[in-house]
C-alpha cells in the first residue's frame, strides 16, 4: 500500500520536475528517471501478487463525502500493472528518439514527459482502485493525458480535429460509466466496488441488465469496439507514434480490464450477457479486420487492427462469461485466460508495429503506403520488426498471438457438457475468427509488401535511412517479447493464472480442488504449443542452413520477369489500393471504397488520375446524422405535415396509450 | 503397430505428393489423347531443380529465398497433423486442427510475401487474389470441424475426421463434407476451377504467377509444398471415407486410403480436363458456396444432435 502511494508520488513529483529544468534533455531525463523509479516500486509489490501472492489491501482516510479510500491490488489488477508500466517506460524511451529534433528548439518537451508520467499514474490508480471515485479519477486522468499527448502537432488543424474527436468520444463514454455508477451507488449506498458486487450478485433482473449494457458501452468506447471506434483511426493517425502505440496497446486496455472486473463482480452473469459479449466482440473483430484492408495510411491501418484485436480478446472473455453462467470451470479458465493472454500479446506486437511505423514516418516523412516501397533494404531492422509484428498480428505460429488465439479456439470448440446448439453457435463464432485471421493476413501482406518490399514508388519521398537506437531499442525489446511469448507461452500463463483463479473463485459454489484441473490442462496445452512452435522454427532454420551451405557463391541477379514487357517502371508496381480493391468491393455494404477518377481518353491522352480512399462508414453516418438529421426521419417528416391536426391528435393518442401501457406493466396490475 | 503406421504416414507425406501430381497430369493427358509424362516426372524435376543455380531478381531481399523454406517447413509440419490413413496422425492433440490451419496460413503468408518481394505488378495481382480467395474459404474448414465436433465430441483432427463415421448423423453429412474438402483442395492446391496451373498467360494465374521469379532449389521447395498441400486434403478425404478400421484391419485400411487418394487425384485430373477455370470474379462466390454448404452442414448437425 505504502509502496503504491510512494510510486504515485514519484510519478507526480517527476511530472512536476520535468517542467522545471532549462534544457529539454534534462526534462526528458527527469521524466524517464521518475518513471523508471515508480515502475520498480510498483513491480516490487505487483509481481508477487501476480505470481500467486495474497492481494494487497490498504485504506486511506479522506474527507466526506469521499470517505475511506480503499486500495486493493489483486491478481487481475497486478497483471495489467506488470506490463503497462514497463511498456509506458519503453514508449517514453522511444519518444526521446522520436522527438529528438525538437530537443534543440524552443519547444518544451517536458510537458510531453509530464503527460507520459500522468498516464503511468492513471494505470496505478485505475488498476488498484477499490473505490469508484478513485477509479473515475484515474479513468479521467488517462483520457485527458491521452488527448493532450495526441495533439502534440497542434499546429495542424487535422490533428486538433482528431484530438477533439477523441476527447468528445471518451467523455461520452464517461457519461455512460457515471450513469452505471450512479445506479450502483443508489442501491449499495457505498463507493466500494466490493459492495457494488454484493448488490450485483444478489439482484439479477432488468436493472442489472441495464447496468451491464451501460458499462459495456462505456468500456466499448474506451477500447474502441465497433461501432464505438470512429474516433480511433483519426487519433492514431494524428498522434506521435509512441502515443499511438501506448493508446492502442496499453491505455485502452483499461476498458477490457474494467469489463473483466465487473463481470467478476457480477459473479454469475446471465447467459445472454455471454452471448451478447461474444456477438459484440465478433462484430468488432470482423469489421475491424475488414477496415484494415482498405487503409492507405499505415497508422490508420494499425488503428483499425486494434478494434479487431480487442474483439478477439472480447471473444475469449465472452466464452469465460458463458462459463460463469453455466458453472463450467473449464470454460471459465480457458475463456478468461485466453482473453487476457491476448490482451498481453496484443500489447506486445501492436506497440512494436506502431514503433516500426513511426520509424518509417521519421525516415520518409510519410506513412502513405502508395508513396513508399522497398524500405527493407534501407531500414533492415525496422523492416524485420514490422515483419515479426505482422506474423504475430495474423496470429500465425510461432509467435505469441497464435498461442492466445489457440486458447480462445479451444474454448470455442469445447466439446463437453454444453448443448448441441451452443456448440453450433460457438463453432460459427470460431469460423468468424478464422475469417478474421485470413483477412488480417491479407492486410499485413499488403502493408508489408507494399511499404517494405519491391522498389521505392515515389521519387519525391526522401531516401530513408535506419532510425536512431533510441527508437530501435524499444522496438526490438517488444519483438523479443513477441518471440519469447510465442515459444514459451507458459510465461504468459504464469501472469494470467492468478486472474483465472480469481474468475474461478467468483464462480458460485466453486471448490479449489476441481478448479486446478482445467488450469493444469491449459498449462499442458500451452507448453505443447510452445514446443511445437520451437520445433517449427528449428526445422525451418535447419533447412535454411542446409540450403546456404550448399551454395557458397552469391546467386546471379537479373531484372524481375516483366512478362515480356521491356520498359517497366516503378510506378507500375502493384499498389495497396489495387491489392485491396478486388477483396474490398465484395464488402461494399460495410466497407466504403471510394474512388474518383478521370480516365485517359482518345488516342493521345493528356491527363488522367485515380484517387482512392476508404473513409469510416460509422463516422460518415454520424456526421451525416448530425448535419442533416436521420434520413429516414427526414423522409417521414416530409410526408407528415405538422400543421395537419390529424397527425398531432394521432401522435398524442399513441403517446397516451404507450404511457398507460407502461404504467400498467410497471405496477404489475395485470399480474 | 502405431510406430509402423506413423512411419508409414510420414513416408506417404513425403512420396505421395509426386505421385499425386503425376496422376493428375496422366489423367489430363489421357483426356487429351496424349501419352503423358512418366508418373515420377515431378520427382525428376525436383532433383533437376535442386542442382540448379538460382537467378534472383535485382530488387529481392533475403526474405525472397528464406520464404520458400518457411513454406516447405510449415507444409511438412501440417502434413504430420492431418490424418491420412484413418484416425491417426504422428502429431495428435486436442485442438490440433487450429495448428493445422494456421501453419498452412504461415506457409501462405510467406508465399505471398516472397511474391511481393520482387516488385512485379503481375505477382502483386496473384498475391491479392490468393489472399482474398483464402479469406472466403478459410471459414469452411472451421465450420467442417465444428460439424464433426457436434457429431463425435472429439477434439483432435485425426479423431474428428477419422471417427466421424461412427456418429449416426454421418450418413447425411458425409457427402457435403467431402464436397467441402474437395473445394478446399482445389483452393489450397490451386487447381481448376479456382486456378489453372497450366495457363500460359501471367495475367490470369494465381499460384503460378506468385512463383514466377523463383528458380532452382527455391522453386523446387515451392512446388513440392504445393503438392504436399494437395496430398493433405486428399488424405483428409481418404481418412473420412475409409471403410476399414485402422486398429483392427491395418493392411486393408492402408490400401483403401491409398486407393481413395489415387481416386481423388484422378477426379482432380478429370475436373481439370472437362471444365475451364472460372472467371476470376466468380471464384470468390464459388469458394463462399463451400463455406455456405459447411455452415448448412453445421446447422443440420446441430438439428440432428438436438433431435437425437
Amino acid at each position: 500500500m505504502n509502496t503504491l502511494l510512494a510510486a504515485q508520488w514519484t510519478l507526480l513529483v517527476g511530472a512536476a520536475a520535468c517542467l522545471l529544468p532549462m534544457r529539454n534533455a534534462w526534462r526528458a531525463a527527469l521524466g524517464l528517471a521518475s518513471q523508471a523509479g515508480a515502475m520498480l516500486l510498483v513491480l516490487s509489490v505487483a509481481l508477487p501478487v501476480v505470481l500467486g501472492g495474497p492481494p494487497l489491501q490498504g485504506e486511506l482516510a479522506w474527507a466526506e463525502p469521499v470517505g475511506l479510500l480503499k486500495v486493493r491490488l489483486d491478481a487481475l489488477g497486478a497483471f495489467f500493472l506488470v506490463w503497462s508500466l514497463p511498456m509506458t517506460l519503453l514508449g517514453s524511451v522511444y519518444a526521446v528518439g522520436y522527438l529528438r529534433r525538437h530537443f534543440d528548439t524552443e519547444r518544451h518537451v517536458g510537458v510531453h514527459y509530464a503527460l507520459l508520467n500522468m498516464t503511468a499514474l492513471s494505470f496505478v490508480m485505475v488498476y488498484s482502485a477499490d473505490h469508484a471515485l478513485v477509479f473515475l479519477l484515474g479513468w479521467e486522468i488517462a483520457a485527458l493525458a491521452a488527448w493532450l499527448l495526441v495533439i502534440w502537432d497542434y499546429a495542424d488543424q487535422k490533428v486538433r480535429f482528431a484530438g477533439f474527436n477523441y476527447l468528445v468520444s471518451t467523455h461520452v463514454g464517461l457519461i455512460f460509466l457515471v450513469a452505471a455508477f450512479m445506479i450502483l451507488y443508489t442501491h449499495s449506498a457505498s463507493w466500494e466496488l466490493g459492495s457494488f458486487g454484493t448488490w450485483l450478485r444478489a439482484n439479477p433482473g432488468s436493472e442489472r441488465n441495464l447496468v451491464f449494457l451501460l458499462l459495456l458501452t462505456s468500456f466499448g468506447l474506451k477500447s474502441a469496439f465497433f461501432p464505438f471506434h470512429s474516433w480511433l483511426p483519426r487519433a492514431h493517425a494524428a498522434a506521435p507514434a509512441h502515443v499511438s502505440a501506448l493508446m492502442s496497446g496499453v491505455i485502452h486496455k483499461a476498458g477490457l480490464y474494467a469489463l473483466v472486473r465487473f463481470v467478476l463482480l457480477i459473479g454469475r452473469p446471465d447467459e445472454w450477457m455471454g452471448w451478447f459479449l461474444i456477438g459484440f466482440s465478433l462484430l468488432s473483430a470482423v469489421i475491424g479486420a475488414l477496415y484494415t484492408v482498405g487503409q492507405r495510411d499505415l497508422k490508420r491501418l494499425l488503428g483499425y487492427s486494434s478494434t479487431e484485436n480487442v474483439g478477439i480478446a472480447g471473444l475469449g472473455l465472452g466464452v469465460g462469461c458463458l462459463g460463469l453462467a453455466w458453472g463450467n470451470s473449464s470454460l471459465v479458465v480457458v475463456g478468461f485466460a485466453g482473453g487476457l493472454l491476448h490482451v498481453l500479446n496484443h500489447a506486445f506486437f501492436k506497440c512494436q508495429l506502431f514503433y516500426a511505423a513511426g520509424a518509417v514516418y521519421q525516415a520518409a516523412h510519410t506513412v502513405d503506403m502508395e508513396r513508399l516501397g522497398g524500405l527493407s533494404r534501407r531500414m533492415p531492422w525496422t523492416a524485420a520488426s514490422f515483419l515479426l509484428g505482422g506474423v504475430a498480428i495474423s496470429a500465425l505460429p510461432p509467435l505469441n498471438s497464435f498461442t492466445s488465439e489457440f486458447v480462445i479456439y479451444s474454448g470455442l470448440f469445447n466439446g463437453q457438457a454444453i448443448g448441441p446448439w451452443a456448440q453450433v453457435a460457438l463453432a460459427f463464432a470460431a469460423a468468424g475468427l478464422a475469417f478474421v485471421g485470413a483477412v488480417s493476413a491479407l492486410s499485413i501482406t499488403r502493408a508489408f509488401g507494399v511499404v517494405f518490399l519491391g522498389s521505392p514508388r515515389d521519387a519525391a519521398v526522401e531516401t530513408p535511412h535506419e532510425v536512431s537506437r533510441w527508437m530501435l531499442a524499444p522496438t526490438l525489446l517488444h519483438a523479443a517479447g513477441v518471440v519469447v511469448l510465442g515459444v514459451a507461452p507458459v510465461l504468459g500463463l504464469m501472469l494470467v493464472e492468478g486472474s483465472a483463479r480469481l474468475a474461478l473463485a467468483a464462480m458460485p459454489g466453486a471448490d479449489a480442488a476441481a478448479a486446478a484441473a482445467p488450469l493444469h490442462a491449459l498449462g499442458d496445452t500451452l507448453s505443447r504449443i510452445g514446443l511445437l512452435s520451437g520445433a517449427l522454427t528449428a526445422a525451418i532454420a535447419l533447412m535454411w542452413w542446409l540450403r546456404s551451405r550448399r551454395s557458397a557463391a552469391p546467386a546471379p541477379r537479373h531484372v524481375t520477369w516483366g512478362c515480356g514487357y521491356t520498359a517497366p517502371n516503378r510506378r507500375m508496381q502493384y499498389t495497396g489500393s489495387s491489392f485491396a480493391w478486388d477483396f474490398g468491393r465484395r464488402f461494399q455494404g460495410v466497407l466504403l471504397m471510394l474512388r474518383r477518377q478521370k480516365a485517359p481518353e482518345g488516342y493521345f491522352p493528356a491527363y488522367g488520375y485515380l484517387i482512392t480512399h476508404c473513409p469510416d462508414a460509422v463516422e460518415r453516418r454520424l456526421f451525416a446524422v448530425i448535419k442533416h438529421g436521420d434520413e429516414s426521419a427526414a423522409e417521414l417528416s416530409r410526408h407528415l405535415r405538422e400543421d395537419d391536426p390529424r397527425v398531432a391528435f394521432g401522435a398524442a393518442l399513441v403517446a397516451v396509450v404507450l404511457i398507460a401501457a407502461l404504467v400498467v406493466l410497471g405496477t404489475g396490475a395485470l399480474r | 503397430m502405431n510406430t509402423a503406421l506413423t512411419a508409414l504416414h510420414m513416408a506417404i507425406t513425403l512420396v505421395m505428393p509426386f505421385l499425386m501430381v503425376g496422376l493428375v497430369n496422366r489423367s489430363k493427358a489421357w483426356w487429351g489423347g496424349r501419352k503423358g509424362p512418366p508418373l515420377a516426372q515431378s520427382y525428376w524435376d525436383l532433383l533437376r531443380l535442386l542442382r540448379k543455380q538460382p537467378v534472383l531478381s535485382e530488387v529481392s531481399t533475403p526474405l525472397f529465398r528464406a520464404g520458400a523454406w518457411v513454406v516447405l517447413g510449415a507444409s511438412l509440419l501440417a502434413a504430420q497433423i492431418a490424418p491420412l490413413l484413418g484416425p491417426l496422425a504422428p502429431l495428435q492433440f486436442a485442438h490440433d486442427f487450429v495448428v493445422f490451419a494456421y501453419t498452412l496460413g504461415l506457409a501462405r503468408l510467406f508465399l505471398m510475401l516472397s511474391a511481393m518481394d520482387v516488385g512485379s505488378s503481375f505477382e502483386g495481382m496473384g498475391t491479392a487474389r490468393e489472399a482474398s480467395f483464402t479469406a472466403f474459404v478459410e471459414p469452411a474448414l472451421f465450420l467442417l470441424v465444428g460439424t464433426a465436433l457436434v457429431g463425435t465430441g472429439q477434439t483432435s483432427l485425426a479423431g474428428l475426421i477419422g471417427q466421424w463415421h461412427l456418429s449416426p448423423a454421418f450418413v447425411w453429412l458425409a457427402a457435403p463434407a467431402v464436397g467441402v474438402l474437395f473445394v478446399l483442395l482445389q483452393a489450397e492446391a490451386a487447381r481448376v476451377p479456382v486456378d489453372d496451373p497450366a495457363t500460359h498467360l501471367e495475367l490470369t494465374m494465381v499460384h503460378e504467377v506468385m512463383v514466377l521469379d523463383h528458380s532452382g532449389p527455391e522453386l523446387a521447395a515451392m512446388q513440392y509444398a504445393a503438392a504436399i498441400k494437395m496430398t493433405l486434403y486428399a488424405g483428409l478425404i481418404a481418412a473420412l471415407l475409409n471403410p476399414f478400421e485402422l486398429a483392427t484391419q491395418p493392411a486393408l485400411a492402408v490400401i483403401a486410403a491409398l486407393v481413395i487418394m489415387v481416386a481423388v487425384a484422378l477426379v482432380v485430373g478429370c475436373v481439370e480436363s472437362l471444365t475451364a477455370r472460372l472467371r476470376l470474379r466468380h471464384v470468390p462466390p464459388y469458394l463462399a458456396l463451400a463455406s455456405l454448404v459447411a455452415a448448412l452442414g453445421l446447422g443440420a448437425a446441430g438439428w440432428l444432435a438436438g433431435a437425437a
